[in-house]
């Protein structure tokens, strides 16, 4: 059976790696490159990398350093940042990047999805949306790294992205994002059954009982862990021993 | 040992021919399809679509000069996810070309109604017959594909992996053919440990 997946998520502003809260105060966490090969030797399932000023500065994740994260290691990484046309989705695939991952424009112009799906196959094409609950306790999508609200709903964005193409959905909560508080487990009951890909579940990770609830609350199949792993006492090969002790299905290493 | 991974601009060679580089193999990117005869195994790689694959292998001259270099001079090929679904007959996915056809089978979408689609993560696959997977620590390998290949002739089944009630194909190889479904360059150590078998079994 297909194993959940443990995966470190890297926010990156141009070459170094930074982590903050609810979208805010990002400090720097280091060298993605060192922490790509440590993740990789650990047994992560996947990296997930994001250059999250890349798309309010106009321009494309640094491939460079995609480059040689790839030339290091033995697996998956996702890359988003700044991608608005199948050229810079070809430039971050040519840098060995295996899925492109989009946000602000998935939102602006659906049917990015699709000409990215056509080109490269739904399987390499990754949906992401910063989420944040508002007084009514309604869930939002943001784009523009949690700054411009969108203009419809979740459940609406989610379904249009699938129908694009969408092989794979990563769903922030901004609310939790940095605060080690534990995952927005009402955001994805509510997705439930409505995600016919498979989807990723990120911000909020603190500790290993939230990373169980995940897996046994909701049907996401991936967890993104940020802040746990980089300013925290955790590592994957902890997670998933933790995890595997519960019954939670993942991968040996 | 020359090991050729056709280079025709499809997708993601780099983590394949670097992977390969970690036992020092000598290994090329090649794009240039007269130069493929310099290769003693051919690698075929790629993701994307059944249709832009084979358009695009016929635009570089790389159709005619694989099937010279596998059935002509029967040199051995690994073909890797895309790559491996290009050896069936035909798929759903392209109602105007054909594949190579050395595999006799359909490639087909994954029945979306029983299980998420695309198969996306680590699977264990289920070794059929086949030493190339002998040595590994939990055969894990890691999936991301939304088509899969369905061998009419259930000899060339290397490899299955169940996903969601179902049971894929995950390898196949008959004589010096051998595609896999998963992506072995991905795969960490067991995907490592996947290609030197296949080196040793070829040479």
């Amino acid at each position: 059976m297909i194993a959940h997946r443990v995966m470190p998520f890297f926010l990156l502003k141009g070459k170094r790696l930074v982590k903050g809260t609810n979208f805010k105060g990002h400090i720097d966490v280091g060298d993605p490159l060192s922490q790509a090969m440590i993740y990789d030797a650990q047994g992560a399932d996947e990296i997930v990398v994001v250059d999250i000023s890349a798309s309010l500065e106009s321009r494309l994740i640094d491939t460079k350093v995609i480059n040689d994260m790839i030339s290091r290691c033995r697996l998956p990484i996702t890359v988003g940042g700044g991608v608005k046309s199948l050229r810079d989705a070809h430039k971050c695939f040519k840098a060995g990047a295996d899925k492109i991952l989009i946000n602000t424009n998935a939102i602006l112009r659906p049917s990015f999805i699709k000409e990215l799906a056509r080109e490269f196959g739904s399987q390499s094409v990754v949906v992401s949306m910063d989420v944040r609950k508002n007084r009514a306790g309604c869930h939002e999508v943001y784009l523009y790294s949690g700054t411009v609200k969108a203009k419809e709903p979740l459940i609406d964005l989610v379904k249009k992205a699938i129908d694009n193409g969408a092989g794979e959905l990563v769903i922030t909560s901004i609310d939790m994002e940095g605060t080690l508080k534990g995952y927005d487990i009402d955001l994805y009951k509510k997705l439930r059954n409505l995600i016919r890909v498979p989807a990723i579940a990120s911000g909020g990770a603190g500790c290993y009982d939230d990373v169980v609830k995940l897996f046994k609350d909701t049907d996401f199949d991936a967890c993104a862990i940020g802040k746990m792993f980089f300013l925290r006492d955790y590592d994957v090969v902890k997670v998933k021993s933790y995890l595997n002790g519960k019954h939670v299905m993942v991968r040996e290493t | 040992m020359k090991i050729g991974i056709v280079d025709y601009k499809l997708g993601n060679l780099g983590s394949v021919y670097s992977a390969l580089k970690f036992y020092k193999y000598d290994v090329d990117l090649i794009s240039d399809s007269k130069r493929l005869k310099h290769a003693d195994v051919i690698i075929l790689a790629g993701v994307g679509n059944f249709k832009t694959a084979v358009s695009r292998l016929k635009n570089t001259g790389f159709w005619d000069s694989i099937n010279e270099e596998v059935i002509g001079r029967k040199k051995p090929i690994l073909g890797i996810c895309l790559g491996m679904q290009l050896f069936a007959d035909t798929s759903s996915e392209d109602k105007t070309n054909r594949g190579f056809g050395w595999i006799k089978g359909d490639v087909v979408r994954i029945d979306s109604s029983i299980s998420k689609v695309p198969h996306m993560g680590w699977n264990n696959i289920i070794p059929h017959k086949d030493g190339m997977f002998r040595g590994m620590t939990a055969n894990a390998f890691y999936f991301m594909h939304s088509y899969h290949l369905i061998p009419s002739d259930k000899n060339t089944i290397a490899a299955t992996v169940k996903y969601g009630g179902i049971e894929l194909v995950s390898a196949v190889r008959k004589n010096n053919i051998v595609g896999v479904q998963f992506h072995p360059e991905k795969s960490q150590g067991d995907g490592l440990r996947f290609f030197r078998n296949f080196l040793e079994s070829v040479v």
